[in-house]
């Protein structure tokens, strides 16, 4: 009976132009989001294979050199362009695609995609994220809005309630209604999805199983979206009040829900800028050791020590190069230094994903859209994970340049040269994100947040349908 | 079949209906006259378990629709006065979707005749209702109450704005039902539909139900005057 109630709710909306030129135009827009989205993401890997590999072959050919003048010349760590990002770009656009590795500093990513374009890109890209995450609850309030306030608008729920059919079964029914038409449009662009990401070359990571449960955490939005439509359209007995009702409700928490939480989070845990930032780690490498500067106070105390340690009288009797040394020390402080202020963004980081996590109570666009990103690798978390990894690269690649400088060379020989030997011995960077298991074991929260929304809109649903008056 | 104890309704201690109490057997037509606001509907209404009654009972084969209101639902069939359907859909869609609320499962052959056993012609059966008549429709709610082989008939003024052929159809096909056994309760303005048709006519006033007889005892000049005699 639930069948034949969804079988004939279908065929009023199919047979309802508004519908078949809606869904139209929503699927044409996914698809072609989705071929935009294909172009752009094939032209970024090959860009970024044929970048790393020059990176490499730079860092491997830069002929003889000192080893600590070849830290200073450093190399790139490039950020790895996920399959999934192809669907959900997240903060990609604005967290940038490349660190430059060098001794002594801790470098930000750089080459946003954002800096490239034009002030009119504000507006947004034309991205799958967009449609499934903003216009398909559009297109659920689009048919359900009048699931149920057109039975009182057309008198038809007199004879309707007079067949003796149970009011869970007929919102069962409605809901299948205006749930079947989403699926229709959702499942061939899933199925579209994973053709295309599985037949990129070098298409890296992709995994179905992390596809699958992307599109499981639309569906589960929709199935909300679907019951909240179906809760106000039996409440109102009129069309367009149900309709307004709608679309305030899709404002507020589609639009205005996420800017007032990230104005929320702002204030309570506010990030500091970047001049500050960089004055902050300034202040702090001052106070502290300098690899360059023997005559630094911090070196001083660093050279008596070490004398001390090794029962010599000058720097010249250690058994290792005294200037590698030295810079290797200051680079383990700066080091520390960078990983004490990123660790206090982090924590800010943290801090505000709290802030998203509470007023997403208010909203289910907000763990949907967390878990989107996170389950695509587009979000600051993938980010800086990333980073992180590539620091400690970094750090590395600087460690085995002054270690070679401390090891093989004697001190005052500042025209001692390393040669192709050990740049090849400096492994290439190769970064592993995070596992899927990790990363949804992180939003196990939004996850569950999610399904609370699920939760309490069906039994709300429920409640609703059971109290609707014919008179 | 139908059954009224002391069934009572009151709106803000107003009351719509007091009091009322009648039987309607297998085979009865039992027509409810009165004025508008008399109560006709509000009887239907509690029929149909659409309002709550202030006391008394309604029952319909012997449940209670306050407590069994699916089941009793099952047993009946309602047209009301202007039946309204689902214009996208057609008149054959319209019954199947109907009768698949209530549980019947028909082929389109058994549904196409369905709709020709209560007057409809078979050209307007694939038709979207939004081209159909009153009349086609009321038929349409007719086939419903067919397919749905209700023993009971639930009808709030069906006839009214019906042309007099279209309405003496109606009747007939009332009459056929009626033989078949089931019970008819039907509120009307229609005096001469009623004393035709009807075997029971009781005559509502305020609330209340004022007189009650079959139609054999009584000729239509005499209802009329009876009637008006209340009215005034």
């Amino acid at each position: 009976m639930i069948l034949k109630i969804a079988l004939k709710e279908l065929k009023e909306i199919v047979r309802d132009g508004r519908f078949r030129i809606t869904a139209f135009v929503v699927a044409a827009l996914l698809v072609a989001a989705l071929f935009v989205s294909k172009s752009y993401y094939q032209s970024v890997n090959a860009q970024h294979n044929e970048a790393k590999k020059n990176a490499r072959s730079e860092w491997v050919g830069q002929g003889e050199k000192n080893p600590h003048s070849a830290a200073h010349y450093g190399t790139y760590a490039f950020k790895p362009k996920y399959p999934l990002s192809l669907l959900d770009n997240g903060v990609d656009k604005f967290s940038g695609v490349s660190i430059y590795l060098e001794a002594h500093k801790r470098n930000e990513a750089q080459y946003m995609a954002a800096q490239d374009q034009t002030a009119l890109s504000r507006f947004g890209d034309l991205s799958p994220d967009f449609v499934l995450i903003f216009i398909i609850p559009l297109l659920i309030i689009l048919i359900g809005f009048n699931s149920f306030t057109r039975e009182h608008e057309n008198n038809t729920l007199r004879l309707l309630k007079s067949q003796g059919v149970s009011s869970w079964k007929l919102a069962a029914g409605k809901w299948l209604g205006v749930f079947i038409p989403v699926l229709l449009i959702v499942v061939p662009i899933y199925i579209l999805a994973a053709i295309f990401l599985s037949n990129i070359k070098d298409y890296g990571q992709f995994s179905l199983g992390a596809l699958t449960i992307l599109f499981g955490v639309y569906i589960i939005y929709y199935a909300v979206f679907t019951n909240i439509t179906l809760v106000v359209s039996a409440l109102y007995r009129k069309s367009n009040l149900a309709f307004v009702t709608l679309l305030g409700i899709w404002i507020v928490s589609c639009l205005a829900m996420p800017k007032v939480s990230t104005a929320i989070a702002d204030s309570l845990y506010p990030y500091p800028t970047q001049v500050e930032f960089e004055q902050q780690i300034a202040e702090d490498k001052k106070k502290g050791l300098d690899g360059h500067n023997p005559w630094n106070e911090e070196s001083k105390k660093l050279e008596q020590e070490t004398l001390k340690k090794y029962g010599v009288d000058s720097i010249q009797q250690l058994p290792f190069n005294w200037a590698g040394f030295l810079m290797q020390e200051g680079e383990k402080h700066t080091a520390d230094i960078y990983f004490k202020h990123y660790q206090l963004l982090k924590d800010t980081y943290v801090n505000q994903s709290k802030v998203y996590r509470a007023t997403a109570a208010f909203s289910p666009f907000l763990p949907a859209r967390f878990l989107s990103m996170a389950i695509s690798r587009s979000d600051y978390y993938s980010h800086w994970d990333f980073a992180d990894a590539a620091e400690k690269y970094r750090i590395e690649l600087v460690g085995k340049m002054n270690g070679a400088l401390m090891n093989n060379s004697k001190y005052g020989d500042w025209d001692y040269l390393e040669n192709d030997k050990l740049w090849t011995a400096v492994e290439d960077f190769n970064y592993e994100p995070p596992t899927y298991a990790a990363i949804l074991n992180l939003n196990g929260s939004n996850l569950a947040t999610l399904l609370g929304w699920l939760l309490a809109s069906s039994l709300i649903l429920y409640a609703v349908v059971n109290k609707i008056k014919v008179i | 079949m139908l059954e009224a104890k002391q069934l009572s309704k009151n709106y803000n201690g107003q009351a719509a209906l007091a009091d009322l109490t009648l039987t309607v057997n297998k085979g009865d037509i039992f027509c409810l006259l009165g004025a508008n606001g008399a109560g006709k509907t509000t009887t239907i209404n509690l029929f149909l378990n659409f309002l709550e009654p202030s006391s008394g009972q309604a029952l319909i084969g012997g449940k209670d629709v306050t407590k069994e209101g699916i089941e009793t639902k099952k047993l009946l069939a309602y047209i009301p006065e202007n039946l309204m359907l689902y214009p996208n859909l057609s008149g054959i869609e319209n019954l199947d979707y109907f009768s698949g609320l209530a549980g019947k499962k028909y082929s389109v052959e058994e549904l196409s005749r369905f709709l020709l056993e209560a007057g409809l012609q078979t050209d307007a059966h694939k038709k979207r209702v939004n081209a159909y008549s009153k009349g086609m429709r009321q038929k349409v709610g007719i086939a419903i109450a067919l397919a749905k082989k209700a023993e009971v008939l639930l009808l709030d003024e069906p006839t009214s704005g019906l042309d007099p052929k279209a309405s003496n159809e109606f009747s007939e096909l009332l009459k056929k039902l009626s033989a078949l056994g089931v019970a008819t309760l039907m509120a009307t303005h229609d005096l001469f539909r009623a004393k035709e048709t009807g075997t029971h006519i009781g005559i509502m006033k305020e609330g209340k139900l004022v007189e009650l007889m079959t139609t054999d005892q009584i000729n239509h000049t005499d209802l009329e005057k009876l009637y008006l005699k209340h009215m005034n």
